[in-house]
């Protein structure tokens, strides 16, 4: 059992951007993504990632990501089409209730929407090691405190995951029922949960203590442990990227 | 000594190792209740159980990274919804200062009380962004049942995410609060727990 991970390594001009041209790209794109009123200019969006992300080699994964969202797409199409109706034109009847037009547009309207942010944020997270965008960030000026807090959950999750395995392995050896009616699976939460959240707090109570004799409160400018250097052309990616984002936001105006 | 303000924002070091604790053990209550099969998320007890020991500002990190994290690992759209999490941090910590954490019943009541909050500041999030629906199915059939019957999206949207949200936070609140209890007096003193537990 692995803890949950959407990056996936690779040597691409993509990986190998910085990450926060990349943040800014992705940021840029998602937000424009809300603002562009019409669904065949999010497809636009839609293909621009999908060609990033396809040089980067991990269409795949974000194929799964798009399919993993397929329920919520499906709900947009029943609870728009049903119920916007608009000037009132049905495109179909099922089961004797009427899909209206404007309703169905909207909700691939907003199937894109949900697609456009996936692919955006995709193009950061899944070319991105967590640990590398904290370092960046904390070279451009972001609290040392709050960059600890999001990278060491990285080096924590292996850790509590293998937890969670020994703990699940052992209350079931000790009888916890984790089959049989939802109060008996309830009941299982806490035999289950307890052991895990205790031995965390006395991990952070450790952690704490080790971070304080480093000289974790310390005042003054912090050095990081592994560089990331800025990308040649970083400029002109995060320009495109806010340019395409004041362009929506015009579009958005304009209709 | 001087008192320290519920809302100082001048956190320990142990405060700040609470933090990706609470992330961590968010993930572990997910996980969890997928292995039981339960029908709830469950995925905000570290950031609820964070601000019962530190505060109000410590669950309200919590809340932020556990977003930005889930974000970067798991489900880009999950950044959305980290001011979600964050009130849900901030609410709970304040009401479990202000002794929301005494009693059972009150522990059910603050449970109660942040599922509303987290359906607040879900609802024009959801609006906004999905125009009302949340894509779990039984909350999206009550908003179309809802939308049919002639309710306005906002009404029909925050009910879709309330029928969610109020089985989910209270039992959320309710485990965080049972490990809470359980806690050796030690740590509970080194977190700065401005939450109260009764005597007992």
């Amino acid at each position: 059992m692995r803890p949950p991970s959407l990056y996936v390594p690779g040597s691409t001009p993509v990986h190998r951007a910085d990450p926060v041209t990349k943040g800014v790209w992705a940021a840029s794109l998602t937000l424009a993504g809300f603002l562009v009123p019409d669904w065949r200019g999010l497809a636009l969006l839609f293909l621009l990632n999908a060609a990033v992300l396809a040089r980067a080699g991990v269409l795949r994964r974000v194929a799964g990501l798009v399919l993993a969202s397929a329920l919520l797409v499906v709900t947009f199409f029943v609870a728009q089409g049903l119920t916007h109706a608009g000037s009132g034109e049905v495109a179909f009847r099922a089961a004797g209730l009427p899909f209206y037009r404007e309703g169905l547009v909207f909700a691939l309207t907003l199937a894109f929407r949900l697609w456009n942010t996936i692919l955006a944020m995709g193009v950061l997270v899944l070319t991105t090691r967590p640990q590398d965008l904290v370092a960046a960030l904390l070279m451009r000026g972001f609290p040392p405190r709050a960059g600890y807090a999001v990278a060491s959950v990285v080096q924590l999750l292996p850790t509590v995951w293998a937890a969670v395995a020994a703990v699940l392995d052992a209350q079931r050896s000790r009888g916890v029922e984790t089959d049989g009616g939802l109060g008996r699976r309830l009941r299982a939460l806490l035999p289950m949960l307890g052991p895990l959240v205790m031995a965390s707090l006395t991990a952070a109570q450790e952690r704490a203590v080790a971070l304080e004799v480093r000289g974790f409160s310390r005042k003054g400018p912090r050095t990081v442990f592994r560089p990331v250097a800025d990308m040649p052309g970083a400029l002109a990616v995060r320009s495109l990227g806010l340019a395409l984002f004041a362009a929506s936001a015009a579009w958005r105006a304009v209709l | 000594m001087q008192a320290r303000s519920v809302w100082s924002l001048r956190l320990t070091t142990f405060m700040v190792a609470l933090i990706p604790i609470a992330v961590a053990v968010n993930f572990v209550g997910k996980y969890v209740a997928q292995v039981l099969r339960l029908p709830l998320w469950l995925d905000s007890i570290g950031t609820v159980l964070a601000a019962i020991l530190g505060g109000p500002v410590v669950g309200a990190l919590a809340g932020a990274v556990n977003n930005v994290f889930y974000g970067l690992v798991q489900d880009p759209v999950s950044f959305w919804y980290a001011v979600t999490s964050v009130f849900i941090g901030l609410a709970a910590g304040y009401l479990a200062y202000r002794g929301w954490t005494k009693t059972p019943a009150a522990a059910v009541g603050l449970g109660v009380a942040v599922a509303v909050v987290a359906a607040v500041v879900s609802t024009p999030l959801n609006v906004l962004l999905w125009g009302g629906t949340t894509g779990n199915v039984w909350g999206d059939a009550l908003f179309t049942s809802l939308r049919l019957s002639g309710f306005p999206v906002w009404i029909a949207s925050f009910l879709d995410e309330f029928v969610i949200d109020l089985p989910d936070k209270v039992i959320t609140v309710f485990v965080a609060y049972l490990i809470f209890r359980g806690l050796p007096e030690r740590l509970v003193a080194q977190a700065g727990a401005v939450a109260a537990r009764d005597a007992d």
